[in-house]
C-alpha cells in the first residue's frame, strides 16, 4: 500500500501555478526521484507535502488518513520529515541539541532518552564532536545534522531537498550510501529532490518529473530520461 | 561536579538573601524590594525573548495585576495574600485569551500591539471611576504584614525566587529546546514537531502572571495605586535595559544586570536627583553600541576565548 499519496494537489500564488494538479503516490521501501527544471515546483510540491504550504486544491493522504491541511508540526509527529533546499541549522543550539529536537517534540521523548537516540542517529551518519556549535560545522557536516534531525522524528516518509547540493563528488558518493543504507535499514520511503542526474539515476528507483507545476512524465530513470517531453523540457523549446 | 558547584553557590547566595533583613535596615531592603521586582521583570521579559518575541507590555501586565490584587481586597474583601495569587491567575488567563489574537503576530507588529495593549489596560482602568478609582487611584486601609519591613522583604524575595525558578526551568527542560528553535528557525521547528503557538501561549501565560504577581505584591506593600504609578512605562524600559546590560537568553544575565543598574540608579539618585535618567539613557546606549551581548555575554565569550587559548597553549607544550 502506499504510504503517501496526492490527488490533483495544485498550489496557485495569485495567478502563478507553482504546481498543477499533481497525483503521485510513494510506496514503503522506496526512494523516488523528484525532478525537473529549475521553477518546476519541485520545492513547492516538497512544502504542500510537509504543510510549509497549504494547497489551492487537491488532497494528499498518509497512511489512508486525509492530511490536506494537517499543520506543518503534526505531519512531522505523524511521519512525514524533510530537509531544506536552503540549509536550516538552529544556531543557538549545540550540534545534539538541534538533532534532539526531532526526537523531544514529534516523539515526546524526555531529554535523556531524545539524547541518546540522537547520538546514535549522529553515530550512524559519522557525524562526531556533537557539543560544537553549528557554526563550526562544515558544509558536509551541516548537511548530515540535517538529516540527522530528520531522522529523529523517525519518519516513515522522508524528504531530501537537494542535500548533495555544494558536496564535492567524494562526499556525494558517502552521502548516496549513507542514503540508501538509511532508506533499507528503516524502511523508509524517500522522495530526492537533485540536479545532478548522476545522483539520481545511483539512488533512486522510480522517477517522477515536473515541469512549470505538472507532472510530465514518470517511471524508472532510464524510461524518463528517454522520454522526448522529459529531454525537451530539460533542453527547452527549441532544441 | 560543576553542576553541583554552581548548585552550591546558588543555595549560598539565597541563604544571605533570605538573611538580608537581620542585618539590613529598613531603607537597604527598600532598595532591594525594588531592585527584586525589576529583575523579576527583566527575567520574565528575558524568558519570552528567548522564542524571539520583544515585549513592549510588562507595564501593562504589571499594572493590571497590581489593580487585581488591590481591587480584589477593597472590593471583593480578599484576603492580601490570597489576591496575589489571584492577580497572578487574571494576569495569566488575561494573557491566555490575548495570546491567541497577539500571537499570530511577529517582529514589530508584536511588540507594538503589546504596548497598545498596556495602553487600552491603563485607560480602561482610568475611566472606570466607580470601580477602579480613576485617575486618583485607590488606597488599602492597611499594609499587608502591617508594614513589617522584613516580611515585605521577603514577600518580594518569594516572588522574585519563583520567577527565578521558571527561568531557571525553561533553561533546563525542553522549553529551551522548543523557544530557541522557534527564535532560530520557526520554518526548521515546524517541520521538526514543534508546534509553535502551543509553546509561545505557555510563555507568554507564565511570563505575563509573574508580571501581574511582582505587581500584586508591589501594590499591597504599598498600599495604593493609581494609573500612572501602575501602568508607569519605567516597567517597561527598565526591565528592557536591565536584561540587555546584563546579557539576554539567559537567567543570571538579567540578574546581574538588575542588581548593577539597580546600584547604580540608587547611587545617581543621590548624586544626580534631576538628571540620573539622562545618565541611565547614557548607560544603556553605550552597552548596546559596546555589548550587544551583555555583561554575562562578554564573560562567557571572553571564558571561551581564555579555554581555546589554554588548550592552544597546552597542545604546544605536548
Amino acid at each position: 500500500m502506499s504510504k503517501l499519496t496526492t490527488t490533483g494537489l495544485t498550489k496557485a500564488f495569485s495567478g502563478l501555478v507553482a504546481v498543477n494538479n499533481v497525483s503521485f503516490h510513494m510506496d514503503e521501501g522506496e526512494i523516488l526521484g523528484i525532478i525537473g527544471p529549475n521553477g518546476a515546483g519541485k520545492t513547492t510540491f516538497i512544502h504542500l507535502v510537509s504543510g510549509i504550504l497549504l494547497p489551492t486544491s487537491g488532497s494528499i493522504t498518509f497512511k489512508g488518513n486525509d492530511i490536506t491541511y494537517a499543520p506543518a508540526h503534526v505531519r512531522s509527529r505523524m511521519g512525514i520529515a524533510r530537509t531544506y533546499q536552503l540549509i536550516h541549522p538552529l544556531e543557538n543550539l549545540k550540534v545534539i541539541e538541534n538533532v534532539m529536537v526531532g526526537a523531544v517534540f514529534s516523539k515526546d521523548k524526555s531529554l535523556k532518552e531524545a539524547r541518546k537516540s540522537a547520538e546514535a542517529i549522529c553515530a550512524e551518519l559519522e557525524l562526531g564532536r556533537l557539543e560544537r556549535d553549528t557554526a563550526q560545522l562544515s558544509i558536509l557536516e551541516i548537511k548530515k545534522m540535517e538529516i540527522a534531525r530528520a531522522l529523529a522524528n523517525e519518519p516513515e516518509v522522508l524528504f531530501l531537498d537537494e542535500v548533495m547540493a555544494g558536496l564535492n563528488s567524494d562526499e556525494t558518493k558517502q552521502l548516496i550510501a549513507t542514503v540508501q543504507r538509511i532508506a533499507r535499514e528503516r524502511k523508509l520511503a524517500v522522495g530526492v529532490v537533485e540536479h545532478v542526474m548522476g545522483v539520481i539515476r545511483e539512488l533512486t528507483h522510480r522517477v517522477i518529473v515536473l515541469e512549470a507545476g505538472e507532472l510530465i512524465a514518470e517511471g524508472t530513470y532510464e524510461t524518463v530520461s528517454k522520454n522526448p517531453r522529459v529531454i525537451e523540457a530539460y533542453l527547452g523549446g527549441a532544441a | 561536579m560543576k553542576f553541583k558547584t554552581s548548585y552550591l553557590v546558588a543555595a549560598v547566595v539565597a541563604a544571605i538573601m533570605i538573611a538580608f533583613p537581620t542585618f539590613l535596615g529598613a531603607y537597604p531592603l527598600n532598595v532591594a524590594r525594588s531592585v527584586m521586582t525589576y529583575m523579576a521583570l527583566a527575567i520574565t521579559w528575558d524568558m519570552l525573548l528567548r522564542s524571539g518575541q520583544i515585549s513592549f507590555g510588562i507595564a501593562g501586565l504589571f499594572g493590571l495585576g497590581s489593580y487585581a490584587s488591590i481591587l480584589a481586597v477593597l472590593r471583593g474583601g480578599m484576603d492580601p495574600l490570597l489576591s496575589i495569587v489571584f492577580a497572578t491567575v487574571f494576569s495569566g488567563a488575561m494573557a491566555y485569551a490575548l495570546g491567541f489574537a497577539i500571537l499570530r503576530l511577529r517582529a514589530m507588529y508584536f511588540s507594538i500591539t503589546t504596548l497598545a495593549l498596556m495602553e487600552i489596560f491603563r485607560i480602561v482602568i482610568h475611566n472606570m471611576h466607580d470601580f477602579s478609582g480613576g485617575p486618583e487611584g485607590v488606597v488599602l486601609p492597611t499594609v499587608i504584614f502591617g508594614g513589617n519591613a522584613s516580611a515585605l522583604y521577603w514577600l518580594c524575595l518569594g516572588g522574585l525566587f519563583i520567577t527565578i525558578g521558571a527561568s531557571w526551568f525553561f533553561e533546563k527542560s525542553k522549553m529551551h529546546l522548543a523557544l530557541t528553535a522557534i527564535r532560530n528557525d520557526e520554518t526548521s521547528a515546524r517541520s521538526n514537531g514543534v508546534n509553535i503557538f502551543k509553546y509561545l501561549l505557555i510563555t507568554f501565560v507564565v511570563t505575563s502572571a509573574m508580571q501581574g504577581m511582582m505587581g500584586a505584591i508591589q501594590v499591597q506593600s504599598y498600599g495604593f495605586t493609581a494609573p500612572d504609578t501602575a501602568f508607569d512605562a519605567n516597567f517597561t524600559l527598565l526591565p528592557l535595559a536591565i536584561a540587555l546590560l546584563g546579557g539576554i537568553h539567559s537567567t543570571v544575565g538579567p540578574m546581574a544586570g538588575a542588581v548593577l543598574l539597580g546600584v547604580a540608579a540608587e547611587w545617581l539618585k543621590l548624586k544626580i536627583p534631576y538628571g540620573h535618567l539622562i545618565v541611565y539613557g547614557i548607560i544603556i546606549i553605550l552597552v548596546i553600541l559596546f555589548m550587544p551581548q551583555g555583561i554575562v555575554g562578554m564573560i562567557r565569550r571572553a571564558g571561551r576565548a581564555a579555554g581555546r587559548a589554554g588548550k592552544q597553549t597546552g597542545a604546544n607544550h605536548e
